[in-house]
Order: C-alpha cells, then sequence, then structure tokens
C-alpha cells in the first residue's frame, strides 16, 4: 500500500466524464463491505458483537449461563469491591509490599462490571426498539381515528349543504 | 443519560474515588513509630495546618467511597429488566411488527378513500363554480 502524506484523489473520476449524457456509462458504486476489512493499516470487522470476557484473557467472576442475573450479580461484585478495596487498606498497612496482587483483584472485579454493563446493551436495544413501535402503532390508529372522524364530517356538511341547497 | 451510561459512569466514579483515597492518604499520612527503640523524629517544619485537616480526610473519603457504592446500588435496583430475555423480546417485536403492518394498510386504506372523496368534492366544486359562473348574467 502506498503512503504519502498529501495523496492525490483515486483515479476513478476519470470513468464518469460522460455521467451526465449517460449514466450507464460508468461502473456502478461497489457493494458494500462485509465481513473484515483494513481501514488506515487497523483490521475492523462489520460484525459488531460484544467479545467474551474469555477472549479478552480476563477470569470471568459471574457464573456463566444463558441467563444472567444482571442486578443480582452487579450488586454482588460491588460488594465485593467495596471488601477488597477494604482489604486493600489493610494490607497496605499490614503488608505494604504485596499489594500488587490486591490491585490485580480490584482492577479484575472493574472489568467484570464493565463487561456486565456492556452486554445489557443489546437488551436495551431490543427494549428500544419495542417502545419505538409501540408508539408508532398508536400514532397511527390515532391517525386512522382522525381521517375516520374528518370523513364523516365532511359527508355530514355535504348533507347539510344538499339539504339547504334542495329547500331553496 | 439513560440508565446504563449512568451505571458505567458510577463505577468510574467508585474507581476514581478509591484511586484519589488511597493516593492522598498516602501521600499525607504522617509517619508511624514502628519501635520503641528508635529515637523520636526530629519536629518537622512542615505546615501544621495540614495535620490539623488530615484526621478528617480518610472518613470523609470513606464516607464517599460508600455513599457511591450506595447510589449504584440504587441505579441497580433501577434497571427496569424485564424477565424472559431475549426471546421473549423478539417475539414481542414480531407481534408489534405484525400489528404494525396490520394498522398501517387500514390507514392506507382509509387515506386513499379520504383522497378519493376529496378529489370528487373538489372536481364537484369546480362544476358548481363554471356552472354558477355561467349562469351570471353580465350586467
Amino acid at each position: 500500500m502506498a503512503t504519502s502524506t498529501f495523496p492525490p484523489p483515486p483515479p476513478f473520476y476519470r470513468l464518469y466524464k460522460d455521467y451526465i449524457q449517460d449514466p450507464q456509462s460508468a461502473p456502478e458504486p461497489p457493494p458494500p463491505i462485509q465481513g473484515t476489512y483494513v481501514l488506515f493499516g487497523a483490521n475492523y470487522t462489520t460484525d459488531d458483537a460484544l467479545p467474551s470476557l474469555e477472549e479478552q484473557g480476563v477470569r470471568q467472576l459471574y457464573p456463566k449461563g444463558p441467563n444472567v442475573d444482571f442486578k443480582k450479580e452487579l450488586k454482588s461484585l460491588n460488594r465485593e469491591l467495596q471488601l477488597h478495596i477494604l482489604e486493600l487498606a489493610d494490607i497496605l498497612v499490614e503488608r505494604p509490599s504485596q499489594y500488587a496482587r490486591k490491585v490485580e483483584d480490584i482492577s479484575l472485579i472493574f472489568k467484570n462490571m464493565h463487561h456486565l454493563l456492556n452486554s445489557l446493551r443489546p437488551h436495551q436495544a431490543r427494549a428500544t426498539l419495542i417502545h419505538m413501535l409501540e408508539l408508532q402503532i398508536q400514532r397511527r390508529k390515532q391517525a386512522v381515528e382522525d381521517i375516520k372522524r374528518r370523513r364523516e364530517e365532511a359527508q355530514r356538511i355535504l348533507k347539510e349543504a344538499l339539504a339547504k341547497l334542495d329547500g331553496q | 443519560m439513560d440508565i446504563i451510561s449512568q451505571l458505567q459512569e458510577q463505577v468510574s466514579t467508585i474507581a476514581a474515588l478509591a484511586v484519589n483515597t488511597y493516593g492522598s492518604l498516602q501521600r499525607d499520612a504522617p509517619p508511624v513509630r514502628l519501635s520503641p527503640n528508635y529515637p523520636e523524629p526530629p519536629p518537622p517544619t512542615t505546615v501544621p495546618a495540614e495535620d490539623a485537616n488530615f484526621s478528617d480526610q480518610p472518613k470523609l473519603m470513606s464516607q464517599a467511597l460508600v455513599d457511591a457504592a450506595k447510589k449504584f446500588d440504587a441505579l441497580v435496583t433501577a434497571l427496569p429488566l424485564s424477565e424472559g430475555g431475549e426471546e421473549a423480546q423478539l417475539r414481542r417485536i414480531a407481534e408489534l411488527q405484525a400489528e404494525n403492518d396490520i394498522v398501517g394498510q387500514e390507514l392506507q386504506k382509509q387515506l386513499e378513500a379520504a383522497e378519493n372523496e376529496l378529489k370528487q368534492v373538489q372536481e364537484l366544486f369546480s362544476k358548481a363554480a363554471d356552472s354558477s359562473l355561467n349562469l351570471k348574467k353580465p350586467d
């Protein structure tokens, strides 16, 4: 991959010289990328899934399984965190040279907490979608009612006008 | 801010409080007497005002930590987690989509009927206007 500070624009623009006269003479835009791609030397993927803790090399403290009770696990992680912070104070007083292990434990708890919170995001997305669909259904029903009402009113006014004209 | 972001920020706050607590305690703590054999150190030339405030610091900072942890617990309790998990949510989404389609079709029908009626009324009105213009005798 050739790199330079101010690279020229890609040469594809020449292919679109007669686009105004004949839109078919120029190539179609490329299809959307699927899978992994390289951008500025870094690898990215279009499939955005939260990597599990094992994949990041972090020990998972809360029990595995299909349905994790988020509230219970978050609260118990919080309690453990407070306990570890207190124990760190104790270690700093009694055995100050052994702080590293305790600090590592505390950071492990933080990583687990953040991972739990991140795995709540898909649930939040689905709940937002449900809420939006409910709102849309409500708005559509309201619009249907409004249109029915207006049509009936228009019919009524036309009948009145007809009766008046006939009576004239 | 939505509740998950609030929870994430609260976790960061707890971490920052822990770091600041231990950092400032380690930096500002007065020296401790290790053994009765060592002589008393010479009196410090530092400002004594520091010592007056210092004895409150552990209490204040640990209070802040505990308060942050309590706020985290309160936020966790406030999480609106519906039971049933992913499958129940996906089922509900499918139901809502079907209902949305039905209501949408009904709306489309009503809209078309209303537009037809509007067109009819407009035609009739323009015919009536034309006839009344034709009937009016020029003075």
